[in-house]
Formats: structure tokens, C-alpha cells, sequence
């Protein structure tokens, strides 16, 4: 579960998030759409303490990060809140000099201190269950874009976080890559893991996303039930993105 | 244009008539004695005037100008360097040398010798409150220091006591004052004048051995060794030389003699072998034998720098990119000083500047810590190129994963680091290795400094040039060829892993 309340952010002297509110409920999937420079990214990197807050507060299962915490405190909380979140990045990020298995490993064997065969078995279990039990041992670079993005999945699940969040997630794929990401999205979910998706796509979120968040200049729009929201916008300005986005 | 160009021409027309019109009047002048020696720490020979500068003066100086007086010649002297002179005379920079040069039988085979017109002894001196140093023969397990190619330093390396050369009588005398050495062996005329003052310093012992400084020329010169020869008969017989050597307070018995010897003819060409003690010869087991030493000397400089620089470089480069302001401004200002200044210089200071604060190191140390602070700076540079290489999306990936900062720097960014900084870091080292050579300016006897004073010895710069150029090979090729496979191997490994893992499947 994610809770979000009066959430602001300024970076360069402008204001990039001006007050959010919304939370995510357990198990469910939420869809961010937006124009490019709306604040998606920045808002998810917020919530992997990534950008430190200047008001507000998150609020993730027991961790709770405020804006006013004192600087030890505050970083100590993020510590905490990252436990709680996996991030898989637009750009991946994943280690060019390990393989994928250590990729994966890399994190429960430094961070959590899990004996390494244990985390090698479940990196094995993981990469199964993304179709890449082969790749193990190669290296990212001789990975396609699609495979990689499944490393960087593989790798944030070795963390057991409770939410995923997603930058982009299909910037990289063909339509039947697409179609076959939202299915595995979805399966998270099921799973017991909370998502959050940003994406351009709006086809994409359409049968992944349990409700929609439409952003524009660091304010949310509007929000709601992803049907409602496609089927009735509220807003002349939600109207209007999704009039384009079709 | 045209008008410029005309201006141009006449300008250097006018300079080419002034030129030839100068030179006339020197070609109309007597005949010139041009004469070598060292004027750095050169006293009582030849040295610059404290009170004067851009003067020289010294008994030498005064007794060639007699010379050349008695030869019908006008002296020009021609400053140089004493551990080069005999190859400089070769070479023909000048005539004679003229620097307190004993005829020793390795330089008899490269040049010739006038007669002598002084007769040296050796003086040792020891600090005022040693009590364990009377003779040589104490100075066994010790170490004594001395002007480097001098009788005095043959005479050490005959007896087999260990000794350091120096350029100059005063570092030798320094560095006694400063425990880096034991004793000081010297020729008693610079001994007077550098030490005999310093209370600090005492004379152990009566001066003893006994040598002769003789004017150096050029083989085939004959006529002008005759013409040498005879104005040195001149000036003793006439009184011109004792009157010099009194008022520089250097007249003795033995000048004495020698003086007397010239009033028996047939026994005057004898003289040479007679004072001679420094019959040492070169033998090549035992120049090699040096050379591998000072070879090893260098090995560990190179790698003792380097270890310095490699541990200091990470420090300087994460204090310039991720310190506070102040932590980053004074790693700026220490790359930028040890980048900006000559290393020579930074050694001349750690070596002379740090005894003034009460740090005196050894000449070793000092070259290895000098060279490796210097290097650093170098270091850093290269560290905090390779880390500014690695996206910032690797630290944040680390980060999101729950890394600390420690950790992601340890095992994500620094291996990857490492890999962009490994062939500039080889680069680095290489000339590490080859800059060693410096330390020659603080007496550490490393293999430029070995090579220098064997040549020298010996004249054979060519047949030592190439040994020693195969000694610096031989250490920085091994080490670049080892770095190469390092490199090759990081990179391989990833392409040998791709390749395994499709066999395998
Ligand atoms: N560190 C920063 N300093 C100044 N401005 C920033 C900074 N980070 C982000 N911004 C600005 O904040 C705005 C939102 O950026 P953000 O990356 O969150 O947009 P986005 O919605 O993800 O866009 P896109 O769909 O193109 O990815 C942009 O106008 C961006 O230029
Ligand atoms: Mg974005």
C-alpha cells in the first residue's frame, strides 16, 4: 500500500510537484499518464527516496517519510522505504560488468546478507519464470532490450519489495512484447505485489491498470477506476489527453 | 608591405655588420684560453663571488689568470659540470680543465694531463660529538659521504666502505650536519672552506693520502700541454702560485715540495705516479654488479611511489567530487600544486626545505614519498575521470537496490571505475618508473645517477647508455605487457562468458 499526501518538489527553482495526493491500495495496479515535463518520473523517483521531498509525506505498509524529519532521520526512513520498493528504471541501469545471475544476486548477498547459493537458487527461480534461465551467465550488453528489461525486473523481485514501480516500461518493446509485459504485470499483482506504472502507452494500461492517474504541470488532474476515467473524464483537460491519445 | 620587408632587411643587415665588426676586434685580440670547471659549491677553487655574483673568483680562478698571462692568452671561463667535465672537455667546449682534477688512470685514457701545481690531502670530518669516528677504517658500517668521480670517492670505493656521492661539498656537509650520513671525506682545500668554520663539525683526524690536481686537455693538444706545462714552471718559480695559494691560506709543506721537485728536473714526470692514490680501475663484473644495485633501487622507488600515489589518488579524487566545499578546495589546491611545480623542485625541498621544520629523511625515502605525493596528484586525476565516467544511473540503480553509498561505491562503480583507469594508470606508471631518475638531484643512487658517475668514470656513455636503456626496458616492459593482459582479460571476460553460455545451452 503507498499513501501519498501533499507531496511538493522543486528542483532549479521551479515548482515540479505541486501537492499530490492519492494512494495506491494493496495488490492493485496504478497507471500514471501525462504529457512529457508533466512530473511522472520525478514522482516516482520520490517514491524510492531517490529525490529528496521538500513538503509532505509517503507513507508505505510502516514506513513513513516527512518532508520535515531531521536529516538522519529522513535518511534512515528512506533506507527503510527502499526495502518496501523496487524500481525497474527506463533506462534499466543494470551492472555491465556482472553477469545477469550476479545482476540479480548482487543486492540480497550485500544487502540482506542471504547465504549466496540460497540467492543464486532464487535468482535461478526468478529468471525461470521470466523465460531467461539461459541467459545467467552472459553479460547485459549481449542481451537484447527486452531481455535486459527483464534482468532489471528479476533483479528489483530478488529484493521481496512490496511495490514495484515501473518508468516506461514498454519504450523498449514491440506490440507482442507489450502484450506479453502487461500479462506479466498483472501476474505480479496477483502475486500480492502493489504496482505503480508510468507509461506513454495508454493502450498498455488499459486491462493492466486497477485505476489511472492523469498528471499535467506537477498536479494531478484527475483520478479514478481506470474505466471511469477512459469513459467519463471529468476534466476538459483529461479530455483532451485522452483525445489525442487515441 | 614591400617597405616592412625592406625595414626588415636592413635591420638585419646592419645587425650581421655589427656581428662581423665585434668579431674582428676579438680576432684581433690575443689567442683564447677557454677553461671548464664546476662553479657550484666550487669554493675555494672557482666559485661565484657572494659579494659579486655575476663574478667568479677562487685560487684557481687567480692562478689561471697567471696562466694564461704567462701564455700569452686571455682566460674565458666556461662554467660546467663537474661529474661531466672530462666528457665536456672531449667534446670540446673548452681547452683545459682547471678544477682541482686528480690524474687518475681511468681518465689518463681519456685525456691528458699537464703537470701538478698542488698537492692535496684528504680530510675527514664527523659531527663535534661523535666520538666513534677517528680514522677511516671506523667508517666500515657506516656511511660517509663525498663530492661523487673525485680521488676521495675512489679511495672509498677501494677500502669498500659504503658512501654517497653528492654534486656538491655542501649537501655532503648538510647532510652530515643532519645525521643522513656518518662522515664527510673531502679534499682538504674545500674541507677549509666548508666545514673548518662549522661548529657543528669537527676534523677527525690529520689530513692524509696525498694526490695532485693537475690541468686536463684534450689527447693530441701537445702543444698546448707544452705551453700549459711551461706557464705552470713559470708561475711556481716566479712566486705568482704561493703568493695565490698563501692568500687563500692553502700553502704548505707540501706545496713546498713540490716546489723542490722542480728544481730536480729528470724526477718532475714522476711526480704524477708518485702522489698517486687513485689508481682505481674500472672493471665491468663490478660496474654491472653497481648497476643491477642502483637497478633495484629504482624498482623500489617506482613501486613505493606508486603505491603511495595509487592509496593517496582515491582520497584527493573522492575529496575533489564528493567532499564538502572546503574538503574539495584543498584537494584542488594540492593537485594543482604538485601538477603545477617541477618534481625536481619538490624534491629539493622536501630534501633541503623540510630539515629547516625538523624532518630530516633519508635520500631514499625522500625520492620515494616525494614521488609519490607528486604522482598522486596524477592519480587522482585519472580516478576522478574514470568515476565521473560511470552514469549517475549506477549509483541510483545501487541505491534503489537498498546499497549504502559505501557499497556502491565498492562493489558497482569501482570495479567499473578501475577497468577506464587501468591503461592510463599503466601509462602513469611507466613514467613513474623513468622519472625515478630524478632522485639523482638528492644523491640517492638509483640507476641515471649510476649510469651518470660510471660513465663518467670511464667515458664509455655509449657501451653504458645501452646497458642501462636495456635495465629500464627490461623493468617497464614486463609491467606494461602485464597491464595490457589485465585489460585484455577484464574485457574478454565478458565476451568468453556470452560465448560459454551458448555452448553450454
Ligand atoms: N533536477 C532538476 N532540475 C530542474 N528541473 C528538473 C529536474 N528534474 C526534473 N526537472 C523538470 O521537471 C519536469 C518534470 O520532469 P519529469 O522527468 O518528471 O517529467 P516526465 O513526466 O517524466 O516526462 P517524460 O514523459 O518526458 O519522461 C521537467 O520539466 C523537467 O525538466
Ligand atoms: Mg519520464
Amino acid at each position: 500500500m503507498i499513501q501519498v499526501a501533499g507531496l511538493t518538489k522543486r528542483a532549479g527553482g521551479t515548482q515540479i510537484l505541486r501537492g499530490l495526493n492519492f494512494e495506491v491500495a494493496p495488490q492493485t495496479v496504478l497507471g500514471i499518464i501525462g504529457a512529457s515535463g508533466s512530473g511522472k518520473t520525478t514522482l516516482l523517483r520520490c517514491l524510492n527516496g531517490l529525490e529528496r521531498i521538500d513538503g509532505g509525506a509517503i507513507e508505505c505498509d510502516d514506513v513513513r517519510l516527512a518532508a520535515e524529519l531531521a536529516p538522519a532521520d529522513y535518511q534512515r526512513r528512506v533506507r527503510a522505504l527502499r526495502r518496501k520498493v523496487g524500481t525497474v528504471f527506463q533506462h534499466l541501469h543494470l551492472f555491465p560488468h556482472l553477469s545477469v545471475l550476479d545482476n540479480i544476486i548482487e543486492a540480497p548477498v550485500h544487502v540482506l546478507r542471504v547465504p549466496r547459493t540460497e540467492a543464486e537458487a532464487r535468482a535461478l527461480e526468478l529468471l525461470e519464470a521470466l523465460g531467461l534461465r539461459s541467459a545467467a551467465g552472459r553479460f547485459p550488453e549481449s542481451l537484447s532490450g527486452g531481455e535486459q528489461q527483464r534482468v532489471a525486473i528479476a533483479r528489483a523481485l530478488a529484493m521481496r519489495p512490496s511495490v514495484l514501480l515501473f518508468d516506461e516500461p514498454t519504450s523498449a518493446l514491440d506490440p507482442r512484447r507489450s502484450a506479453e509485459m502487461r500479462a506479466l504485470l498483472r501476474r505480479f499483482a496477483a502475486e500480492g505485489h502493489t504496482l505503480v506504472v508510468v507509461s506513454h502507452a495508454l493502450s498498455f494500461l488499459i486491462g493492466l491498470a486497477d485505476s489511472l492517474l492523469y498528471m499535467e504541470g506537477g498536479e494531478i488532474v484527475e483520478r479514478g477506476p481506470t474505466d471511469q476515467l477512459l469513459a467519463a473524464p471529468q476534466d476538459a483537460r483529461t479530455r483532451d489527453f485522452l483525445q489525442q491519445a487515441k | 608591405m614591400t617597405k616592412s620587408i625592406r625595414c626588415l632587411c636592413g635591420a638585419l643587415a646592419a645587425l650581421l655588420l655589427l656581428t662581423l665588426a665585434t668579431g674582428s676586434v676579438r680576432a684581433q685580440e690575443q689567442p683564447v684560453l677557454r677553461w671548464g670547471a664546476d662553479p657550484s659549491g666550487g669554493a675555494p677553487y672557482v666559485f661565484a663571488d657572494p659579494a659579486r655574483p655575476d663574478e667568479y673568483i677562487g685560487y684557481e680562478k687567480e692562478m689561471v689568470d697567471a696562466l694564461a698571462a704567462a701564455m700569452g692568452r686571455r682566460p674565458e671561463f666556461v662554467p660546467t659540470d663537474w661529474e661531466t667535465i672530462v666528457s665536456t672537455l672531449q667534446r670540446g667546449s673548452f681547452d683545459v680543465i682547471i678544477n682541482g682534477l686528480e690524474p687518475t688512470a681511468d681518465r689518463a685514457r681519456q685525456i691528458n694531463f699537464s703537470k701538478p701545481y698542488y698537492i692535496f690531502q684528504l680530510q675527514l670530518t664527523v659531527r663535534r660529538e661523535d666520538e666513534r669516528i677517528h680514522t677511516l677504517a671506523d667508517c666500515r658500517q657506516r656511511t660517509v659521504g663525498t663530492l661523487g668521480n673525485t680521488a676521495a670517492s675512489r679511495l672509498l670505493a677501494q677500502e669498500a666502505i659504503p658512501f654517497r656521492s653528492y654534486a656538491d661539498p655542501v649537501g655532503a656537509y648538510r647532510d652530515l650536519e643532519l645525521r643522513r650520513i656518518d662522515a664527510v671525506l673531502m679534499d682538504v682545500p674545500m674541507e677549509m672552506y666548508y666545514a673548518r668554520q662549522n661548529p657543528r663539525l669537527k676534523p677527525a683526524g690529520a689530513p692524509f693520502q696525498r694526490g695532485t690536481y693537475v690541468v686536463g686537455l684534450r689527447k693530441g693538444d701537445d702543444a698546448l700541454k707544452a705551453q700549459v706545462d711551461a706557464a705552470i714552471d713559470k708561475i711556481m718559480r716566479d712566486g705568482t702560485l704561493e703568493r695565490i695559494l698563501r692568500k687563500w691560506n692553502l700553502w704548505d709543506d707540501a706545496q713546498a715540495e713540490l716546489r723542490a721537485q722542480l728544481e730536480a728536473p729528470p724526477s718532475a714526470s714522476n711526480s704524477n705516479t708518485a702522489f698517486d692514490l687513485t689508481n682505481a680501475t674500472f672493471n665491468w663484473p663490478e660496474a654491472i654488479l653497481r648497476l643491477t644495485r642502483a637497478a633495484c633501487v629504482t624498482v623500489l622507488l617506482a613501486f613505493g611511489a606508486m603505491l603511495i600515489a595509487l592509496a593517496l589518488g582515491m582520497p584527493l579524487a573522492l575529496g575533489q567530487l564528493k567532499g564538502a566545499k572546503w574538503v574539495q578546495s584543498i584537494c584542488t589546491l594540492y593537485i594543482e600544486f604538485f601538477r603545477g611545480t617541477p618534481v625536481l623542485v619538490q624534491l629539493l625541498f622536501l630534501y633541503f626545505g623540510l630539515p629547516a621544520l625538523g624532518i630530516a629523511l633519508p635520500g631514499w625515502l625522500t625520492a620515494l614519498v616525494g614521488l609519490g605525493l607528486n604522482y598522486a596528484a596524477y592519480e587522482s586525476q585519472v580516478y576522478r575521470a574514470a568515476l565521473e565516467a560511470i552514469p549517475r544511473g549506477q549509483w541510483e540503480a545501487s541505491y534503489s537496490l537498498g546499497m549504502t553509498p559505501v557499497l556502491a561505491f565498492r562493489r558497482i562503480i569501482l570495479p567499473q571505475a578501475f577497468r577506464i583507469a587501468l591503461p592510463p594508470m599503466t601509462n602513469d606508471f611507466v613514467s613513474l618508473f623513468k622519472d625515478t631518475s630524478v632522485a639523482f638531484a638528492i644523491s640517492v643512487w638509483e640507476l641515471a645517477t649510476a649510469y651518470r658517475e660510471l660513465a663518467n668514470a670511464t667515458g664509455q656513455f655509449m657501451l653504458l647508455g645501452v646497458i642501462v636503456s636495456a635495465f629500464y626496458l627490461l623493468m617497464s616492459l614486463p609491467m606494461a605487457h602485464l597491464a595490457r593482459r589485465l585489460e585484455r582479460r577484464l574485457q574478454r571476460r565478458q565476451t568468453v562468458a556470452a560465448v560459454q553460455a551458448e555452448v553450454a545451452a
